[in-house]
């Protein structure tokens, strides 16, 4: 009985119907918080002491690269559940998440050149952190490029699965090749266990950022989802009423 | 407002950064409903084929 919500996530009616009905919540709650961002960043947010209105790229920069290493994870989880335990919807969540990985992964990698640019004095370095960014484009390109390769769906999904659990390994380092190894990027001021190293004024409008962009991945993966879906539901009785309403 | 669109003479860093993240997230909009609409006629398609053949 307590194991009947779990069986239904896996249940393709089911998650696209539901998906459907989601969509505008995410989608609004997106809306509002990164419109409010905005203006905290922009607006409200004092000049920083030694970047001065430079920094304020962070607000665009670190959620974007956030973004990056968010949906990678997730594209791997739910390809790994989907390898282990068969189950389509899961392969679905994964080929949803790539393109919306990839497209936020070359934001970070421009909006973190055109900040570096006047930070550092170049817009490209092949520092550990950039180059294994760089890297996870090429992860997905590669998982975008291996699907688009076959035709079989099924087939589609196991490799493209596999291609993205190996991948994982590439997450951990990014996040911690600013610490692992000498970089010119900074260290995490937002990210780390210990009290934050930014007054409220800068971080509130950065953790609305955070929060926008995270809720706006999920609008953007449940209307992805729905497609995928019905791309995978061939057969089934159930898509008549879902594509005639 | 031309102090802010100056932006302490960071403006051609900051707004290309802000342009950017804005126009990718109209884009993956964009994309994502385009997508379904092509999977909803798609699956329409061939529901309407399999129902000549019967």
């Amino acid at each position: 009985m307590a194991w009947t919500w779990f069986h239904r996530l896996g249940s393709p009616p089911y998650i696209y119907g539901l998906a459907a009905r989601l969509t505008p919540w995410f989608a609004w709650c997106a809306a509002l918080t990164i419109l409010g961002g905005l203006y905290g960043g922009l607006v409200l947010a004092p000049a920083d002491y030694q970047q001065g209105d430079d920094f304020r790229i962070i607000y665009v920069h670190a959620p974007s690269a956030w973004m990056s290493l968010m949906v990678y994870s997730t594209m791997a989880i739910s390809a790994g559940v989907g390898l282990i335990w068969r189950i389509k919807v899961s392969h679905a969540v994964a080929a949803a998440c790539a393109p919306i990985g990839a497209s936020f992964t070359f934001v970070a990698l421009v909006t973190g050149s055109l900040w570096g640019y006047r930070m550092w004095g170049t817009y490209w370095e092949w520092d550990p952190r950039l180059t294994s960014e760089l890297i996870l484009l090429f992860l997905y390109l590669g998982y975008m490029g291996l699907r688009s390769a076959m035709d079989d769906m099924q087939r589609a999904d196991r490799a493209s699965a596999v291609l993205a659990v190996v991948g994982v390994v590439n997450v951990p380092i990014i996040h911690y090749s600013v610490l692992w190894w000498n970089s010119l990027h900074q260290a995490p001021s937002v990210m780390q266990l210990a009290k934050p190293t930014m007054p409220g004024s800068m971080l509130i409008p950065l953790l609305m950022m955070l929060f926008g962009f995270t809720v706006l991945f999920v609008a953007l993966l449940l209307v992805r989802l729905r497609a995928e879906i019905l791309n995978r539901e061939r057969a089934a009785s159930w898509i008549r009423e879902a594509v005639t309403s | 407002m031309s102090e802010f669109l100056n932006m302490g003479g960071y403006a051609a860093y900051v707004w290309p950064s802000y342009g950017l993240t804005l126009g990718v997230i109209a884009l993956n909009i964009v994309w994502a409903r385009r997508l379904l609409a092509r999977s909803r006629e798609d699956a329409r398609r061939r529901l309407t084929m399999r129902g000549e053949e019967t």
